[in-house]
């Protein structure tokens, strides 16, 4: 749930980099954190196993500006992809505001996708939220493998986008698509908020 | 002026007593998901964010276990090391549920900070507002400040 203070016009929310196990979504907050100026954004704290496997979650904040009048932060999070870290990934989708979807391109990975989907809206229904409801993207990465390996956007928005969400093709160890996919959450995001009283 | 900086200004006061009460070096008041409330003795802000998901997440996963063992209640963790020690604890108000972080030095103990921890949450428990229902008002085209400020993040500009 995102936080609103009237006095000193501050508004942070809460983003969570949801998919499945090895889509990249560390990459993703690492590509952000290596674009972002020292004096707007925090350390990036990753909890992660000693083969570098995202264990309970990657945090980093960024100050991204006045919006409205409002000095606007986000915090980005990554949920562990493996399924048996489900509990902890229950623990990080509290009180979110919006979801980044890092799915894998790869056909080979399509199952991993689905499941994973799945597994984001039984967790969000366990926690009383509609996934319909909820901001979120969509986020294509590894689009920049040989094309007889991949699925293209639209033949993953066919199984997998059923909320027809913004979608974006990407590449993120290069970069490719993580500004769109960040910009595309937060529109959502704050427009959601202007719509909403919070709670 | 109390050192304490308050996102939501209905806990400065009690959060100030409890950080000249207890002692505590640092302290830090947020939601169980993380959100900061309220800080004392944090230099840069976007660094007591980090503190804040530490603490939330620790919360959160003992709150887990606990009841996966059968156990009810709420949390309450201290860690004392040989220098300092951190004290971390989740309690219920009319508002939510919040979680208290405070580390603390050789200047105070763990039973302080657990003494003064109970006083706190009378405090804020009688001192906090029910949830606000004000609404963000966004201008028309917070799309193109939003845009303008993340190019700029991003170099783009």
């Amino acid at each position: 749930m995102s936080l609103v203070n009237f006095t000193n016009k501050e508004i942070t929310c809460k983003i969570v980099y949801y998919g499945p196990g090895r889509s990249g979504k560390t990459t993703n907050l690492l590509y952000v954190h290596s674009q972002v100026p020292t004096d707007r954004k925090g350390k990036m704290v990753s909890l992660a196993t000693t083969t570098e496997r995202t264990l309970f979650f990657d945090f980093l904040p960024i100050e991204l500006g006045t919006i409205s009048g409002f000095s606007t932060r986000f915090q980005l999070y990554t949920v562990p992809g493996q399924i048996y870290y489900n509990a902890t990934r229950k623990l990080v989708l509290n009180g979110a505001d919006g979801i980044v979807f890092v799915a894998d391109s790869q056909a080979r990975q399509l199952d991993e996708n689905l499941e994973s989907m799945r597994n984001l809206q039984e967790n969000l229904l366990a926690e009383g939220v509609d996934i319909r409801t909820l901001p979120m993207v969509i986020q294509y990465n590894k689009q920049d493998l040989p094309s007889d390996l991949i699925l293209s956007k639209e033949e993953l928005d066919e199984t997998l986008n059923f909320r027809e969400v913004p979608s974006f093709k990407a590449n993120a160890i290069a970069g490719e698509g993580v500004f769109e996919s960040l910009k595309g959450v937060s529109e959502l995001v704050l427009r959601r908020l202007g719509e909403e009283a919070p709670g | 002026m109390t050192g304490v900086r308050a996102v939501e200004q209905w806990a400065e006061a009690p959060l100030a007593n409890f950080v000249r009460e207890s002692g505590a070096r640092l302290s830090l008041l947020t939601t169980t998901s993380g959100q900061v409330v309220a800080q004392y003795g944090f230099t840069r802000s976007i660094d007591v964010m980090a503190a804040a998901a530490l603490g939330a997440g620790v919360v959160a996963s003992t709150s887990l276990m606990t009841q996966m063992i059968g156990e009810v209640g709420y949390v309450k963790i201290n860690n004392r090391g040989p220098g300092q020690g951190i004290f971390l604890a989740e309690f219920d108000t009319p508002r939510g549920k919040y979680v208290i972080l405070a580390v603390y030095g050789s200047g105070s103990s763990a039973g302080l900070v657990q003494l003064f921890f109970e006083d706190l949450v009378e405090e804020i428990t009688s001192s906090c507002p029910a949830p606000e229902t004000r609404r963000v008002i966004l201008a028309e085209d917070f799309e193109r400040e939003l845009n303008d400020n993340l190019a700029a993040l991003f170099g783009r500009k």
